[in-house]
Protein backbone atom coordinates (compact mmCIF):
# COMPACT_ATOMS: atom_id res chain seq x y z
CA UNK A 1 0.00 0.00 0.00
CA UNK A 2 2.68 2.50 0.86
CA UNK A 3 4.23 1.78 -2.72
CA UNK A 4 0.52 2.33 -4.30
CA UNK A 5 0.44 5.51 -2.59
CA UNK A 6 4.14 6.42 -3.89
CA UNK A 7 3.03 5.45 -7.09
CA UNK A 8 0.18 7.57 -7.06
CA UNK A 9 1.36 11.17 -5.70
CA UNK A 10 4.23 10.91 -7.55
CA UNK A 11 1.79 10.25 -11.16
CA UNK A 12 0.17 13.02 -9.71
CA UNK A 13 3.54 14.77 -9.75
CA UNK A 14 5.04 14.20 -13.36
CA UNK A 15 1.41 15.44 -14.06
CA UNK A 16 -0.36 12.30 -14.69
CA UNK A 17 -3.92 11.70 -13.30
CA UNK A 18 -3.03 9.65 -10.21
CA UNK A 19 -6.73 7.94 -10.56
CA UNK A 20 -5.17 5.75 -13.63
CA UNK A 21 -3.42 3.60 -11.28
CA UNK A 22 -5.42 1.64 -8.99
CA UNK A 23 -5.63 -0.90 -5.77
CA UNK A 24 -7.92 -3.13 -5.44
CA UNK A 25 -8.71 -6.75 -3.75
CA UNK A 26 -10.43 -9.79 -5.25
CA UNK A 27 -10.16 -13.46 -3.54
CA UNK A 28 -9.77 -16.19 -6.10
CA UNK A 29 -13.24 -17.05 -4.87
CA UNK A 30 -14.53 -13.58 -5.53
CA UNK A 31 -15.01 -13.77 -9.81
CA UNK A 32 -18.49 -11.69 -9.96
CA UNK A 33 -16.32 -8.89 -8.09
CA UNK A 34 -12.80 -9.47 -9.99
CA UNK A 35 -15.42 -8.23 -13.31
CA UNK A 36 -17.13 -5.91 -11.54
CA UNK A 37 -14.19 -3.96 -10.59
CA UNK A 38 -12.53 -4.56 -14.22
CA UNK A 39 -15.60 -2.90 -15.72
CA UNK A 40 -15.51 -0.50 -13.60
CA UNK A 41 -12.34 0.48 -14.15
CA UNK A 42 -11.87 0.54 -17.83
CA UNK A 43 -15.32 2.39 -18.27
CA UNK A 44 -13.32 4.86 -15.93
CA UNK A 45 -10.65 5.07 -17.92
CA UNK A 46 -12.65 5.24 -21.26
CA UNK A 47 -13.74 8.49 -19.68
CA UNK A 48 -10.43 9.96 -18.93
CA UNK A 49 -9.44 9.31 -22.48
CA UNK A 50 -5.89 8.51 -23.67
CA UNK A 51 -2.64 9.03 -21.41
CA UNK A 52 -1.64 13.14 -21.56
CA UNK A 53 -5.22 14.21 -22.78
CA UNK A 54 -7.41 14.20 -19.37
CA UNK A 55 -7.84 17.11 -17.43
CA UNK A 56 -4.90 18.60 -15.65
CA UNK A 57 -2.44 16.03 -17.96
CA UNK A 58 0.56 17.44 -19.21
CA UNK A 59 1.24 16.95 -22.84
CA UNK A 60 2.27 13.78 -24.64
CA UNK A 61 5.75 14.90 -25.17
CA UNK A 62 6.41 16.32 -21.60
CA UNK A 63 4.82 13.27 -20.34
CA UNK A 64 6.93 10.80 -22.02
CA UNK A 65 10.61 12.52 -20.95
CA UNK A 66 8.92 13.13 -17.17
CA UNK A 67 7.76 9.86 -16.89
CA UNK A 68 10.92 8.69 -18.34
CA UNK A 69 13.14 10.39 -15.61
CA UNK A 70 10.59 9.13 -12.78
CA UNK A 71 11.59 5.92 -13.71
CA UNK A 72 15.49 7.14 -12.90
CA UNK A 73 14.44 8.45 -9.99
CA UNK A 74 12.93 5.26 -8.61
CA UNK A 75 15.41 3.77 -8.93
CA UNK A 76 17.94 6.16 -7.07
CA UNK A 77 19.23 5.37 -4.19
CA UNK A 78 17.55 7.92 -1.95
CA UNK A 79 13.78 7.33 -2.24
CA UNK A 80 14.13 4.01 -1.97
CA UNK A 81 16.02 3.76 1.60
CA UNK A 82 13.18 6.64 2.92
CA UNK A 83 10.86 4.51 1.40
CA UNK A 84 12.56 1.44 3.58
CA UNK A 85 12.22 3.69 6.79
CA UNK A 86 8.82 4.92 6.32
CA UNK A 87 7.90 1.22 6.64
CA UNK A 88 9.70 0.41 9.41
CA UNK A 89 8.19 3.98 11.16
CA UNK A 90 4.80 2.30 10.23
CA UNK A 91 5.59 -1.13 11.52
CA UNK A 92 6.69 0.47 15.28
CA UNK A 93 4.04 2.59 14.99
CA UNK A 94 1.57 0.00 14.41
CA UNK A 95 -0.26 2.24 12.22
CA UNK A 96 -1.56 1.58 8.70
CA UNK A 97 -4.41 3.53 7.99
CA UNK A 98 -4.87 5.14 4.58
CA UNK A 99 -3.94 8.44 6.05
CA UNK A 100 -1.16 7.82 8.08
CA UNK A 101 0.56 6.37 4.80
CA UNK A 102 -0.61 9.08 2.69
CA UNK A 103 0.91 11.54 4.90
CA UNK A 104 3.89 9.84 5.37
CA UNK A 105 4.48 9.22 1.64
CA UNK A 106 3.75 13.19 1.22
CA UNK A 107 6.23 14.68 3.93
CA UNK A 108 9.16 11.82 3.55
CA UNK A 109 9.25 10.19 0.16
CA UNK A 110 7.53 12.36 -2.42
CA UNK A 111 10.04 15.33 -1.80
CA UNK A 112 13.23 12.42 -2.43
CA UNK A 113 11.49 11.24 -5.63
CA UNK A 114 10.57 14.85 -6.92
CA UNK A 115 14.43 15.97 -6.14
CA UNK A 116 15.51 13.48 -7.72
CA UNK A 117 13.10 13.31 -11.07
CA UNK A 118 13.82 17.13 -11.29
CA UNK A 119 17.55 16.43 -11.89
CA UNK A 120 17.39 13.13 -14.49
CA UNK A 121 14.97 15.64 -16.15
CA UNK A 122 17.48 18.45 -15.98
CA UNK A 123 20.25 16.45 -17.41
CA UNK A 124 17.59 15.18 -19.88
CA UNK A 125 17.02 19.10 -21.45
CA UNK A 126 20.25 19.64 -21.10
CA UNK A 127 21.58 17.02 -23.56
CA UNK A 128 18.69 18.49 -26.27
CA UNK A 129 20.17 21.96 -25.83
CA UNK A 130 21.36 24.70 -23.54
CA UNK A 131 19.39 25.97 -21.80
CA UNK A 132 18.81 29.54 -19.21
CA UNK A 133 17.68 29.11 -15.80
CA UNK A 134 14.14 30.40 -16.46
CA UNK A 135 13.65 28.27 -19.74
CA UNK A 136 14.77 25.29 -17.40
CA UNK A 137 12.06 26.47 -14.52
CA UNK A 138 9.44 26.55 -17.13
CA UNK A 139 10.22 23.34 -19.16
CA UNK A 140 10.53 21.47 -15.62
CA UNK A 141 7.37 23.59 -14.71
CA UNK A 142 8.99 23.84 -10.69
CA UNK A 143 10.29 26.86 -8.97
CA UNK A 144 13.50 28.76 -9.40
CA UNK A 145 14.52 27.17 -5.85
CA UNK A 146 14.33 23.78 -6.85
CA UNK A 147 16.29 24.06 -10.13
CA UNK A 148 18.82 25.78 -8.46
CA UNK A 149 20.09 23.55 -5.70
CA UNK A 150 20.67 20.51 -8.20
CA UNK A 151 21.96 22.68 -10.97
CA UNK A 152 25.09 24.07 -8.42
CA UNK A 153 25.53 20.31 -7.67
CA UNK A 154 25.61 19.15 -11.07
CA UNK A 155 28.11 22.42 -11.34
CA UNK A 156 30.13 21.64 -8.90
CA UNK A 157 30.50 17.75 -9.85
CA UNK A 158 31.67 19.35 -13.60
CA UNK A 159 28.91 17.84 -15.27
CA UNK A 160 26.77 21.02 -16.42
CA UNK A 161 28.81 24.25 -17.37
CA UNK A 162 27.62 27.69 -17.21
CA UNK A 163 28.11 29.71 -20.58
CA UNK A 164 26.50 33.18 -21.04
CA UNK A 165 23.86 32.83 -19.12
CA UNK A 166 22.99 29.29 -20.58
CA UNK A 167 24.04 26.22 -19.03
CA UNK A 168 24.99 23.32 -21.13
CA UNK A 169 26.11 19.61 -20.44
CA UNK A 170 30.29 19.66 -19.80
CA UNK A 171 32.27 18.11 -22.85
CA UNK A 172 33.90 15.21 -22.14
CA UNK B 1 12.38 -2.90 -24.67
CA UNK B 2 9.62 -5.79 -25.94
CA UNK B 3 7.32 -4.32 -23.94
CA UNK B 4 7.61 -1.06 -26.59
CA UNK B 5 6.95 -3.14 -29.15
CA UNK B 6 4.00 -4.76 -27.52
CA UNK B 7 2.52 -0.72 -27.78
CA UNK B 8 3.82 0.27 -31.15
CA UNK B 9 1.60 -2.89 -32.40
CA UNK B 10 -0.89 -2.26 -30.67
CA UNK B 11 -1.42 1.11 -31.52
CA UNK B 12 -1.43 0.12 -35.54
CA UNK B 13 -3.89 -2.26 -34.07
CA UNK B 14 -6.09 0.24 -32.51
CA UNK B 15 -9.08 1.38 -34.82
CA UNK B 16 -11.31 4.30 -34.35
CA UNK B 17 -13.06 4.88 -30.96
CA UNK B 18 -10.99 4.86 -27.91
CA UNK B 19 -9.75 1.52 -26.44
CA UNK B 20 -7.64 2.04 -23.62
CA UNK B 21 -4.38 -0.03 -22.96
CA UNK B 22 -4.75 -1.06 -19.39
CA UNK B 23 -1.51 -3.30 -17.92
CA UNK B 24 -2.65 -5.31 -14.85
CA UNK B 25 -0.71 -6.81 -12.11
CA UNK B 26 -2.39 -9.72 -10.88
CA UNK B 27 -1.33 -12.06 -7.77
CA UNK B 28 -0.48 -15.75 -8.69
CA UNK B 29 -2.86 -16.53 -5.54
CA UNK B 30 -5.88 -14.03 -5.66
CA UNK B 31 -7.00 -12.16 -8.29
CA UNK B 32 -5.12 -13.68 -11.23
CA UNK B 33 -7.43 -17.14 -9.78
CA UNK B 34 -10.66 -14.71 -9.72
CA UNK B 35 -9.65 -13.66 -13.21
CA UNK B 36 -9.47 -17.39 -14.32
CA UNK B 37 -12.60 -18.39 -12.73
CA UNK B 38 -14.23 -15.28 -13.81
CA UNK B 39 -13.28 -16.80 -17.66
CA UNK B 40 -14.26 -20.36 -16.84
CA UNK B 41 -17.86 -19.48 -15.43
CA UNK B 42 -18.03 -17.32 -18.66
CA UNK B 43 -18.89 -13.68 -17.03
CA UNK B 44 -18.38 -11.38 -20.16
CA UNK B 45 -15.45 -8.44 -19.25
CA UNK B 46 -13.53 -5.71 -21.08
CA UNK B 47 -10.72 -6.96 -23.06
CA UNK B 48 -8.42 -3.92 -22.47
CA UNK B 49 -6.31 -5.45 -19.44
CA UNK B 50 -3.08 -7.44 -20.14
CA UNK B 51 -1.95 -9.07 -17.39
CA UNK B 52 1.32 -9.59 -16.02
CA UNK B 53 1.30 -12.35 -12.86
CA UNK B 54 3.18 -11.56 -9.88
CA UNK B 55 3.59 -14.02 -7.29
CA UNK B 56 1.81 -11.67 -4.99
CA UNK B 57 1.12 -8.17 -4.60
CA UNK B 58 3.80 -6.94 -2.46
CA UNK B 59 6.27 -8.21 -5.53
CA UNK B 60 4.94 -4.60 -7.36
CA UNK B 61 7.81 -1.99 -6.57
CA UNK B 62 7.09 2.08 -7.62
CA UNK B 63 9.22 1.39 -10.41
CA UNK B 64 7.23 -1.24 -12.15
CA UNK B 65 4.05 1.13 -12.76
CA UNK B 66 6.08 3.93 -13.70
CA UNK B 67 7.90 2.27 -16.47
CA UNK B 68 4.23 0.95 -17.68
CA UNK B 69 3.00 4.58 -17.80
CA UNK B 70 6.01 5.48 -19.83
CA UNK B 71 5.79 2.52 -22.31
CA UNK B 72 2.60 4.53 -23.06
CA UNK B 73 -0.28 2.63 -20.92
CA UNK B 74 -3.45 4.35 -20.42
CA UNK B 75 -4.11 2.79 -16.77
CA UNK B 76 -2.44 0.34 -14.31
CA UNK B 77 -4.60 -1.87 -12.75
CA UNK B 78 -3.33 -3.82 -8.96
CA UNK B 79 -4.95 -6.78 -8.32
CA UNK B 80 -4.50 -8.50 -4.50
Amino acid sequence: MIVAETARQFLADCGVNPERMTLEWASAAEAPRFVELITGYVSSIKEKGPLGEAEGEADAETLKRRLAAAVKAAQARKPRTVLGNLAKKLHKDGDYSKEAIAKGVSAKILPALRAERIKEEMLMLLEESPMSLDELCSALSCEKEEVEKPLAQLQKKGVVEEKDGKFALAKK
Amino acid sequence: MVMENVVEKENEMAQEGFEPRILGFFCHWCCYAAADSAGVSRYQYPPNVRVIRVMCTGRIDTRFILEAFKCGADGVFTGG
